[in-house]
């Protein structure tokens, strides 16, 4: 039997799933950075910036918007947990995440892609980093710039700024793990986007909610044992902070975000491999 | 030797329809055209014959290597797809460099490859324009570069020719025969003979997902002249063609439709040979788009799977 030889210039038969990966990666990237999603993004990321920057020109009028001990850090906390981490990462997650194959499956460029000498594993894989890159590098600046506007307020940039570098870590890790469930979601349903909006805004709170440990089926429930940040005592926050006792310790949620994360792109590398694309003409 | 492409009773079915029902044919080296009318299964096939979709019964071998889930063969393969898709923004010469990377190229070789198989499909003046801004006649010759880029032993070509205006039809046959003549195996599917049989005088005929014959195309050609051909052409000024066609020997109707002509033709072969004349001189102003229905080949094969 004749096996399948490189042409002169050509990589090695069977090109790995990593190598072959970055050269997806390399032509997604562009294509993800100038889309439509992106400026979605860049929308979603803004709105703590403008709640941020709303805030100080209020304190800069000497309008009392901070009272009872609430400091700058500690809104930052609350915008952090309950905007970023509740809201922009799993929703950019989902928005990026289901679409890594869909995209191309609706344009039909998926053609180019599967009759290449790459396996298909390395399609997701080269997507899946390329949205990480698009996703952190409009979130990431958003959140420095919140922190920058609203730690100095009562508080110093100096004492908060080991917690901005786990928040930081925080948004990067639940883009990983969210991404790479999403992307699951979006080689196995049909209609991905409301699965996962469902899965978001439905199951997570809900889990999240209940006593028991169906939390455990949340990446949120991960996440939330990595905020650093700490609440007052004796105010409406209390409600928050009790709620987030539950919080795993940190090797746990290492070892959640860590089986989500792999798991996600086992399932989405294998449902893509063994698909077949009947694309609509 | 090794045949080219060899499959033994390759069925696949879509839910309940079926694409393509007990195929058994062997491609050999050289230029084999894949005839048939729209919905014959001609894609279906491409799409068995580069792995895009998996039979559900039978065994279909490229090289004598089975081609679903082996990405290594795709090396030895090129494929221009019929959708119209691309990445709009990027530029050709990007679009056809980062598809050869994919297929393990260095950056420079990447793009010296994509430069030499832009230059082979006559598209240097644009390749550094936006894609989004060809004409369907480059948007055709773009997908045909990206698919000799990495110099493979056997090119697959679903419907090249399609909406290609009557120069760029005469450049890509030109070129599909070049590259037949230096040694490349090339399986190319149509729904008109007349592109074929421009191509190659060996064909496979497919109907209702069934290869019904091989071999020689005089045959059917004999069959297809006594069916009219309907030739679509979106032109800049379709009433001057039409004045050009109106006493041409072998048309027997002309309609005009929104910045079209159709034209109902007995001798194909004199129509687009003055066609690409008129085309060619610019007496007529540009011509944008040609297209035929397939109404005469649906008659044709009706005939075959009669007889």
């Amino acid at each position: 039997m004749e096996q399948a030889t490189p042409r002169p210039g050509a990589g090695p038969a069977g090109t790995g799933v990593l190598a072959a990966s970055m050269r997806v990666f390399d032509l997604s990237l562009g294509r993800m950075l100038w889309s439509r999603r992106t400026i979605f993004t860049a929308l979603v990321a803004g709105l703590p910036v403008v709640v941020a920057l709303v805030l100080r020109t209020l304190l800069a009028f000497e309008v009392p918007v901070m009272q009872g001990g609430v400091t700058g850090p500690v809104v930052f906390g609350l915008m952090f947990w309950g905007f970023v981490v509740r809201f922009a990462i799993p929703v950019l997650a989902v928005f990026y995440g289901t679409a890594l194959i869909a995209d191309e499956v609706e344009d039909r460029t998926i053609t180019y892609l599967f009759t290449r000498p790459i396996p298909r594993a390395s399609v997701v894989l080269g997507k899946y980093l390329a949205y990480l890159v698009c996703a952190t590098s409009v979130l990431l600046p958003a959140v420095v710039l919140t922190w920058l506007l609203l730690a100095p307020i009562d508080g110093a940039l100096a004492a908060s700024f080991p917690d901005l570098v786990v928040d930081l870590v925080i948004v990067v890790v639940g883009f990983v793990a969210y991404g790479a469930l999403f992307a699951a979601v979006g080689t196995i349903f049909d209609r991905p986007l409301l699965f996962g909006l469902l899965f978001v805004f439905g199951w997570e709170n809900l889990a999240l909610a209940l006593p028991g440990q169906l939390r455990r089926a949340s990446v949120a429930h991960y996440l939330q044992g990595l905020v650093p940040h700490a609440m007052p005592a004796d105010t409406p926050l209390d409600v928050l902070q009790r709620a987030m006792t539950g919080a795993p310790g940190v090797l746990e949620c290492a070892l959640g975000l860590g089986l989500v994360t792999v798991a996600g792109l086992l399932i989405a590398a294998r449902v893509v491999s063994n698909r077949e694309y009947v694309l609509e003409h | 030797m090794t045949p080219v492409i060899s499959a033994a009773h390759v069925s696949k079915w879509y839910g309940q329809v079926i694409g393509l029902n007990d195929v058994s044919v062997t491609v050999q080296p050289g230029i084999t055209g894949l005839l048939g009318p729209n919905g014959a299964g001609k894609s279906t096939f491409m799409k068995l014959v580069t792995g895009q979709l998996q039979p559900d019964k039978g065994s279909l071998r490229i090289f004598g290597e089975p081609v679903w889930r082996n990405p290594g063969i795709y090396h030895r393969i090129g494929f221009c797809p019929e959708q119209d898709a691309f990445y709009e923004r990027m530029t050709g010469r990007e679009w056809v460099t980062a598809l050869a990377r994919l297929g393990g190229m260095d950056e420079r070789r990447a793009r010296d490859a994509a430069a030499e198989a832009i230059a082979r499909v006559d598209l240097e003046e644009v390749a550094d324009r936006r894609i989004g801004g060809y004409s369907k006649g480059m948007r055709q010759r773009i997908k045909l570069a990206q698919a000799i880029v990495h110099d493979p032993e056997l090119l697959i070509l679903d419907e090249p020719l399609s909406g290609m205006d009557p120069l760029g039809r005469r450049r890509a046959i030109r070129m599909i025969r070049e590259w037949g003549r230096q040694g490349r195996s090339i399986l190319v599917s149509s729904h008109i003979l007349h592109e074929i049989e421009s191509m190659t005088a060996n064909v496979l005929l497919i109907s209702s997902g069934r290869i019904l014959a091989e071999g020689d195309v005089h045959r059917i050609r004999d069959l297809i002249d006594e069916h009219p051909h309907t030739v679509y052409i979106r032109a800049a000024d379709p009433r001057g063609l039409g004045r050009e066609f109106l006493a041409h020997p072998g048309v027997i109707s002309l309609r005009f439709e929104p910045n079209a002509l159709v034209v109902e033709t007995a001798a194909p072969d004199a129509f687009y040979e003055r066609l690409t004349e008129l085309a060619a001189s610019g007496a007529c102003g540009p011509i944008e788009e040609l297209t035929s229905p397939d109404d005469n080949l649906q008659a044709v094969f009706k005939y075959l799977v009669r007889s």
